[in-house]
């Protein structure tokens, strides 16, 4: 069965269609929001959407930023992805990689010398079927969204990422533990119950004090990130070790009567 | 916990002298490939796959996969069972590792393209990189020249490739052209090329020394994983996710080189190929993949060299035994010897080929066999027979070596005016029975005995047909003779009672034409014989032939795709099918779901007959008048070390625990892949037996779970429900499975999905109700009448819209309930007892048929609703308390595991429930299986981040006691069974199997 086929008997799909989005994952955003409200902040005003294409996320922040019209002198929403995307109001696009370097810096550039309040990444690379490597490939994704979100947060900042809850995502709850206050592992009812899928929420951007993000463009992620927590400046080779895991606590979003995505209408 | 056995995904294999070693998981398994036995099998690391062995020149052996690597000896590895003290970790996932020259260093090729080079103990030496080339890389090799050139093949996301020379960190070429990710790339020993694939699904030969394209092969219809250069660099062999190995022919034709497909072969199940590598002779590949088959594939065998294809054009062999050929001459029947071919003409000439002299010998004419002829043989007793349609025949029979004519009978039947088919078969005694029809319904069936050492005639029988009886293939077993039909047909004949009627078993299945009937074992006083159709089914049925003759289907089946043509048990007791599908010819094992060999013969509507001794396989089929001789080598070495299981998850496992069958367990697995097996598990070693592989399902399986001791159940989307019934008798060499009962379904909707079903007997354990919960909330519950095989609908009704994860039906304080988990994560209870037409039993809770009558109702309101988890709950198990309340444990979505206690309120009559017990953070992910066992004072629990946990379970709380990493992805399954009072056994299942020993 294709995946289209089943896209399009989803209700999400008809509710984006009406709603004017375009595409379902809106309302994975949206439902994130319900519980954690973090784009109800009057104080948020820049945000980096990242693997933004075909770009629904960023309706939802252009909808949300700009809704009134009069305060939105210093607003500023930058979507990044490798696919090219048709413009939405307000929105700055890029077609680049995010895990290269360079790409990291053009977006720095775009925002100036000025912090952002809120980064977000729905990306996701494409799966081979060898689970192991999909999701170091996965988790590779998140930490160069991470890696920006590192450079250009504001303290106390917002990052929310897609995740495979898989063999290693505790590892990863572990690390973002490191640079923010409250990690939380939420899952949108409009996403399968039945797909890994679920989205890190890290709230309260606060950085190890020692630690100095600075990018280098000849530096690989994994080398930006040494330093910064318990296993990312382990030795090239050395004994074997278990790695620090944490669960971080689960949260489901959007409310009970709410489309479900498993069900069949 | 301790792990006897894992089964999955294999990613890499090497040939080593007599030996293959494959990884599987976390453990290398060394076979040795002739025998297939399985020689040692060593624990490497402690979470990670292996996904790369090299071997060094002198007995170096290094193993790497995600972060780690481990340096040893293969002396190591025979020694030990367990290296994982020696494991060590990596600062960056290994994409490639290999031996330096000397042997001395390891070169590690890390996924941020940066080389780490370490001694042999597995000490940092230094690092290599290319400067400003750190981007991601998903493939890699590394190519040892000498001890100073080493270049290094990057496959990027985006970029193309990148070759570098290692020591001069310098970028040798930038290879740009495939479209997508690089997922291999690699160079030819003599540095002359470089091949690589990609997401395109092309595979590509570079110039080494120039950089230039040469040439594009294209083929695949998938993404290609793999590839390996042989033959001294001048052919290559890939491997993809279409489950096809496909060798490669680099030709040089003047200036152009040119990638030529040479062979393709289907090797693998479902999904994806890993692994490949080729002998040192360049005559054997061997695969791995995601199924965990581990597949040797003779490349000699089918290049098709002289010896093995031939064919004769009419006209040569009437030149070559110096017969004049008459106008319009053609060859009407063959038989395949030992020593040769017989073939009869169209005129009546019959042509002797001698296979080891390559002669044609004109033997006689028969003008009585001119215009009109069928022709048979015994291969084993040198016996051929020629029919033609007035009754005569005319038998042959020659020496071992086919020089010489020993016996020879003409035969007249005068009983049939006119015969259109003729059928033979030996007997147990050794004599031969040859079947004649006539076209008249009315006509007897006229069946000659002849010896089949002279030939002469030595009985004659005469059988009533059964109306609508056209026979198209027979077999002898004991006394009696069995013809299979048309119409899906079958008569069986006492020959020691030729007066009596015969038994008529009447369609066997959908199918029309039988194609052959095979007696397979014996049970009892019954007989089991395999019986084909040539629409693609198969099944076994046991025919009591004593006295009253009844018959049984106990096993149903069907092939792939394609027209089946018969079907044996080979000696090592795997189900072998052959027959056609479009223009092939198609030999495969049934049991372990591979093609032996396949052949491009023209399709189905030619004259063709299939023969096979010890040692091969001969096609003799006619195309365009011509005669063509097709041999194929059966393997001398095994063609599968280990068969593998499902290519995709195993999305639920049910043990018969009721009984042992063979010192073991029968399991069934439910797949993602649409397919259901039944296995045989050995306890103590953990060692798998698959014994059949069911198509039926048409869709990704939901779960299956064995209800009795011989019956089983299976659900998945479409509605689908499939009552089988399992045949384990200890007397048998294999299990038999057939579908008993189809639950109707209510809509032609592809998505609606049977998502869980339970069950519950009456007090006779024969009658049941089944509750079965929707994927659009629906909730129905049947009566299964075992008398009448029949399921009826006495429930139906909705709980809302969202999807219902779980059903269980309990008896509480003399009320039936049904409990239902829907995804928004509550508990729901229906009290369901006045909707049933049982009486519920105050003492024991048992169901006793009452006098309430069948009819449809609607589903009451449910009587209490508690919200347990946040979301989904994926499993559930349930435990009745002595005092009466019902324990339920339940994992969900949320990571969390929960127990809830439900009882009846005495004066309101009503369930009132609560939450005992809350793990919150009882797994990294979503729980999606657990079991009680030790008379429910534990619990074991799966979770998609791969760790089994077992929790004690006192005074309704749940303490974790123990937990385990499993290498199974997408652990989604398990069941237990306890082998002794101390032991239990648990399947896990995910990608893959898990075989774990709870102590
Ligand atoms: C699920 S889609 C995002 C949907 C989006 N949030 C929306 O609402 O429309 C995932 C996206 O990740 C992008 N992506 C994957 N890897 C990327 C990378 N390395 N750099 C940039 N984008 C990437 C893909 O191109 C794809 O468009």
């Amino acid at each position: 069965m294709g995946k289209s086929s089943k896209d399009k008997r989803d209700l999400y799909y008809r509710k984006a269609k009406e709603q004017g989005y375009r595409a379902r994952s809106a309302f994975k955003l949206l439902q994130l929001n319900d519980e954690f409200h973090f784009l109800d902040d009057p104080s948020l005003k820049r945000v980096v959407d990242l693997c933004a294409a075909p770009g629904s996320w960023s309706q939802v922040l252009s909808r949300k930023l700009f809704q009134d019209e009069r305060a939105t002198a210093d607003r500023k929403i930058v979507a990044v992805d490798l696919q090219t995307m048709s413009p939405i109001d307000h929105v700055t696009t890029l077609q680049a990689d995010i895990t290269h370097p360079r790409t990291l810096a053009r977006i720095l550039e775009l925002f100036g010398d000025q912090k952002a309040d809120f980064v977000c990444s729905d990306g996701a690379p494409d799966v081979t079927g060898l689970h192991d490597l999909d999701e170091y490939v996965q988790q590779q994704l998140i930490m160069s969204a991470l890696q920006l979100a590192a450079c250009i947060l504001k303290p106390g900042g917002t990052f929310v990422a897609k995740i495979f809850r898989g063999r290693d995502i505790d590892m990863l709850y572990s690390q973002m533990g490191y640079l923010f206050d409250r990690v939380t592992c939420a899952k949108p009812r409009s996403s399968r119950g039945t797909s890994l899928e679920a989205f890190i929420v890290c709230q309260q951007y606060n950085p190890p004090s020692g630690w100095q993000p600075r990018l280098d463009l000849d530096q690989s992620v994994q080398e930006f990130f040494q330093g910064c927590f318990r296993g990312s400046d382990s030795p090239d080779v050395g004994p074997w070790h278990e790695t620090p895991r944490d669960i971080a606590p689960f949260m489901a979003c959007g409310s009970l009567d709410s489309f479900d995505s498993d069900a069949t209408y | 916990m301790e792990y006897l056995a894992h089964y999955g995904p294999s990613l890499c294999v090497k040939f080593h002298g007599d030996l293959v070693y494959a990884a599987n998981g976390p453990f290398l398994h060394c076979y040795n490939y002739h025998t297939g036995e399985l020689k040692r099998r060593c624990r490497i690391f402690h979470r990670n796959k292996i996904h790369g062995i090299c071997i060094g020149k002198d007995g170096g052996l290094l193993l790497y996969g995600g972060n780690s690597v481990l340096i040893a000896d293969l002396q190591d590895v025979n020694e030990r069972t367990c290296l994982m003290e020696r494991e060590k970790s990596v600062n960056g996932w290994i994409i490639s590792g290999e031996f330096s020259y000397s042997g001395d260093q390891v070169y590690l090729l890390t996924s941020y393209n940066k080389v780490i080079i370490c001694d042999k103990f597995g000490r940092f030496m230094m690092n290599k990189s290319l400067r400003e080339e750190k981007s991601i890389l998903y493939s890699g090799s590394i190519t040892v020249y000498s001890q100073d050139k080493v270049y290094i093949n990057a496959g990027t996301v985006m970029g193309g490739i990148l070759l570098w020379d290692l020591y001069a960190e310098k970028m040798v070429h930038n290879l740009k052209g495939h479209e997508g990710s690089i997922f291999f790339v690699t160079e030819s020993a003599d540095g002359r090329y470089v091949a690589s694939c990609s997401d395109d699904r092309s595979i590509r030969l570079w110039d080494l020394r120039t950089g230039e394209l040469l040439s594009v092969g294209w083929g695949h219809t998938a993404r290609i994983w793999n590839l390996k250069f042989f033959d001294s660099g001048n052919r290559i062999v890939s491997v993809s996710e279409d489950c096809t190995c496909r060798v490669w022919e680099i030709c040089q034709r003047g200036n152009n080189i040119d990638l030529i497909q040479q062979n393709i072969y289907e090797v693998h199940l479902t999904k994806n190929v890993w692994g490949v590598d080729v002998d040192s002779t360049g005559r054997k590949v061997v695969t791995t993949g995601n199924d965990g088959r581990i597949k040797i594939t003779n490349l000699g065998d089918q290049l098709g060299t002289e010896e093995e294809q031939k064919c004769y054009t009419v006209e040569e062999i009437f030149d070559r035994t110096n017969v004049p050929l008459e106008k319009g001459e053609i060859i009407k029947g063959f038989e395949w010897f030992d020593f040769g071919l017989v073939a009869i003409t169209s005129t009546g000439k019959i042509f002797l080929l001698s296979s080891t002299k390559d002669s044609w010998i004109y033997l006689t004419k028969n003008d009585k066999f001119s215009s009109y002829s069928i022709t048979h043989g015994v291969p084993d007793e040198n016996v051929i027979v020629f029919a033609n349609n007035r009754g005569d025949l005319l038998l042959l029979k020659f020496s071992d070596d086919g020089e010489r004519i020993v016996a020879k009978t003409e035969y007249h039947c005068s009983n049939l005016s006119k015969t259109t088919n003729c059928l033979i078969r030996k007997d147990s005694s050794s004599a031969l029975l040859v079947l004649l029809e006539s076209p008249n319904p009315r006509d007897h069936l006229v069946c000659l005995k002849f010896s089949l050492s002279t030939l002469t005639h030595l009985d004659t029988y005469h059988f009533t047909k059964p109306a609508n009886f056209v026979s198209t293939c027979i077999d002898v077993h004991q006394n009696f003779l069995l013809i299979g039909s048309r119409f899906s047909t079958l008569a069986v004949y006492d020959l020691t009672a030729t007066a009596s009627m015969p038994y008529v078993i009447r369609n066997l299945n959908p199918g029309d034409t039988t194609t052959s009937i095979k007696h397979v074992e014996d049970q009892g006083s019954s007989s089991l014989f395999s019986v084909t159709n040539r629409d693609g089914y198969y099944n076994i049925i046991k025919v009591n032939l004593t006295q009253d003759a009844s018959h049984r289907i106990i096993h149903s089946n069907k092939i792939v795709r394609g027209f089946l043509e018969g079907a044996d048990f080979d000696d090592r007791g795997d189900f072998i099918t052959f027959g056609f599908k479009s223009s092939l010819f198609y030999v495969y094992n049934e049991t372990a779901c591979y093609e032996v060999f396949s052949h491009i013969c023209g399709g189905a509507h030619r004259q063709w007959k299939l023969s096979q001794d010890s040692k091969s396989y001969t096609l003799v089929y006619i195309k365009a008048s011509d005669i063509y001789i097709k041999r194929f080598k059966k393997a001398a070495t095994r063609e599968t070390l280990f068969a593998g299981i499902h290519g995709r998850e195993i999305r639920d496992i049910t043990v018969q625990k009721h009984r042992k069958f063979n010192d073991g367990f029968l399991f069934c697995t439910a797949s993602e892949d649409t397919t259901m097996k039944l296995m045989h598990i050995e306890p103590k070693s953990g060692r798998l037996t698959n014994y059949w592989t069911q198509r039926k399902h048409v869709s990704g399986l939901q779960r299956c779970q064995f209800i009795n001791e011989t019956l089983m159940i299976s659900c998945s989307a479409r509605e689908e429900l499939f009552l089988w019934e399992i045949d384990a008798q200890a007397e048998c060499s294999r299990p038999y499975m057939t579908l008993r009962q189809t639950l109707p379904t209510s809509s032609g909707n592809p998505d609606l999905r049977i998502m869980d079903f339970d069950v519950k007997f009456d007090s006779k354990g024969e009658n049941f109700i089944m509750a079965t919960v929707y994927s659009d909330s629906a909730i129905k519950l049947w009566l299964y009448n075992h008398k009448e095989n029949s399921f009826s609908l006495i429930l139906s009704g909705h709980y809302k819209t969202c999807c219902l994860l779980n059903v269980l039906l309990e008896v509480l304080r003399d009320q039936l309930y049904l409990i239902t988990s829907p995804t928004d994560g509550h508990l729901v209870y229906y009290n369901i007892s006045n909707q049933i037409p049982f009486k519920i039993d105050v003492d024991d809770n048992s169901l006793t048929f009452g006098d309430l009558k069948l009819c449809e109702s609607e589903l009451p309101e449910f009587d209490c609703k508690l919200q347990v988890h946040q979301s989904g709950i994926k499993t559930i198990d349930s435990v009745m308390k002595t005092n009466g309340d019902l324990v339920i444990f339940t994992g969900g979505d949320d990571n969390a595991l929960g127990i809830t206690v439900a009882s009846v309120n005495k004066s309101t009559a009503k369930i009132c429930a609560r939450v005992a017990d809350f793990q919150e953070k009882a797994a990294a992910s979503t729980i999606t299986s657990c079991n009680l066992i030790c008379n429910a004072t534990k619990l074991l629990t799966t979770s998609v981040d791969q760790t089994l946990r077992l929790w004690s379970v006192t005074e309704e709380k749940l303490v974790l006691i123990d937990s385990s990493y499993t290498t199974i992805a997408d652990t989604g399954s398990s069941d237990c069974v306890s082998i002794d009072e101390s032991t239990n056994l648990a399947l896990v299942g995910g990608v893959g199997l898990s075989v774990v020993q709870l102590s």
